[in-house]
């Protein structure tokens, strides 16, 4: 300052009149607004590149809902951030500190609202590289599937290191020297359920198996038992007309063709007891039933094949991923804020108004994303 | 000198009415949704879509991120990335807009059968109604 007096020579100007902190936020904003427009760039050049690119809801489980609600979430965050950042510039630390709480709760909202998307999405084996996208690709995952239930229900019934074909081994030995009829029942089932996968295994590299052919050998599986029909035990397959409707949805008219069924009237269940002789019985007299292999099968189902499924995955998992890892990181900053409680004073008015600039541009991302996946898709 | 500046700017917090502008943004939301709600000519969904989405953009860095209360420097950090952005686009331009490319995908020809084919009964979860 003395320098200043004595020299009479106006003071340099170096740089920009903000914090550099600020100015590294801008520049770095600058980078990621590059980054964001590379991805979207590219998910619009791979959709229009794909014709037949899914759209559905029903078939990628994009609920506009949740986008909508997202939206509405990161909207009234941003506006807490910016009150907060107003606050600190009226000393008000606070209602500042109050307003980044509000914020954080709200980003822990959005990941909560991101999450329930995300597991319809993995439970119905939306993930990149997971999609059958055609009949193919479907009966051959489903042979992947069936082969891990397998061993996944071996490792259960029997425990250790051993490799598999030892397991299958100790178990058939299990079956004649046990006493429990409850688990030796188990194990036979288990025995009879891989025999016929391995059946289903020759079938498939020889060809012979569709899509229907292999739904309707799951649902058979399913519906396969010992039950008491007229007083009398039978074993085999038994159907209902609810069975069948609720195949005819799920799967589709073609997967009930091809379990060769004979027309099923009301109060009558059909049941096959054979390779493909079907019966009709009277359901009322089918008083009991022991389901085989239900608790085997699990989870397991022939997978729906979807047109550039995989694609659709990654694009959509990479976009909002990304822009999760970002909600993430701006937590982190409100963290930071939080932490001072109540020591939150004038020196964090840069880093409270740095971390609301990231933070709105993490809902300015939104604001785009939420379009481009949730609405236009469909209609392009 | 920088600190001193801020300062200034921290204590001249430009007055805007933000609870204003969160609920331009909420309707502007509630306008994206139902646009697609009421099916709209797809032409003028798009169009309308992303005028709100730019709208909304805008609203949020002209007044939440204060660059109407900024200094220059803005146009010198911003246009670079901008130009480049845009840039990006319109440089894609070719490969959204014209398909000077024959395709060859597997699995569209096998979805192709599968619609020349009534026997093989398309999945319900299949295009053409899930195409665009």
């Amino acid at each position: 300052m003395s320098h200043h007096a004595t020299s009479h020579t106006p003071a340099l100007k170096m740089g920009l009149p903000i914090s550099n902190g600020k100015l590294g936020l801008w520049l770095f904003l600058g980078t990621e607004i590059m980054f964001f427009t590379a991805l979207i760039g590219t998910y619009i050049v791979l959709y229009f590149g794909s014709p037949g690119w899914p759209t559905d809801p029903e078939v990628t489980h994009i609920k506009i809902w949740a986008g909508a609600l997202n939206t509405f979430v990161l909207l009234t965050s941003s506006y807490f951030v910016v009150v907060a950042h107003e606050s600190m510039a009226l000393k008000q630390y606070g209602r500042a500190w109050r307003f980044v709480a509000l914020a954080f709760l709200c980003a822990v909202l959005f990941l909560g609202i991101k999450g329930v998307e995300y597991y319809g999405k993995f439970s119905h084996g939306i993930l990149p590289g997971r999609v059958p996208e055609s009949d193919l690709q479907a009966v051959q995952m489903f042979r992947i599937d069936w082969q891990r239930q397998m061993e996944h229900e071996l490792n259960r019934l029997i425990p250790g290191e051993d490799p598999v074909h030892l397991k299958q081994a100790t178990l058939s030995t299990e079956i004649d020297e046990t006493q429990d009829a409850a688990r030796k029942r188990e194990l036979q089932h288990w025995m009879d359920l891989n025999m016929l996968f391995v059946k289903y295994r020759d079938d498939i590299s020889a060809n012979r198996v569709t899509l229907p052919v292999a739904q309707a050998r799951v649902f058979e599986l399913r519906h396969t038992g010992t039950f008491s029909v007229n007083g009398a035990d039978r074993t085999g397959v038994l159907v209902t007309p609810s069975d069948l409707k609720a195949l005819a949805h799920h799967d589709g008219d073609a997967a009930v063709t091809a379990l060769n069924l004979p027309e099923i009237p009301a109060g009558k269940a059909a049941l096959k007891t054979g390779e493909n002789n079907w019966e009709l019985v009277d359901a009322t007299q089918v008083s009991s039933h022991q389901l085989a292999y239900q608790g085997l099968l699990g989870s397991l189902a022939v997978r729906h094949p979807i047109l550039f499924g995989n694609l659709f995955a990654s694009t959509y998992f990479l976009m909002t991923g990304f822009h999760a890892i970002h909600v993430i990181v701006g937590m982190i900053l409100f963290a930071v804020i939080l932490l001072q409680g109540p020591w939150l004073g004038a020196s964090s008015a840069n880093f409270v108004e740095n971390s609301g600039l990231y933070w709105h541009f993490v809902d300015l991302v939104w604001i785009f994303l939420f379009p481009l996946l949730y609405i236009l898709p469909g209609n392009l | 000198m920088v600190h001193d500046t801020l300062n200034e700017h921290v204590d001249g917090h430009p007055n805007v009415k933000y609870f204003s502008i969160f609920i331009a943004l909420c309707v502007c939301t509630i306008l994206s949704v139902l646009f697609d709600l009421i099916h709209l000519p797809s032409l003028i969904l798009v169009t309308l879509v992303l005028a709100v989405a730019t709208a909304k953009a805008l609203y949020v860095m002209i007044y939440f991120m204060h660059l109407k209360f900024e200094g220059k420097w803005k146009y010198i950090v911003l246009a670079p990335t901008v130009i480049l952005a845009l840039g990006l686009i319109v440089g894609l331009g070719p490969d959204i807009g014209m398909q000077y490319y024959s395709r060859d995908i597997p699995q569209a020809k096998w979805s192709q059968q599968q619609h020349h084919h009534p026997g093989a009964a398309p999945h319900p979860d299949l295009p053409p109604s899930s195409g665009h």
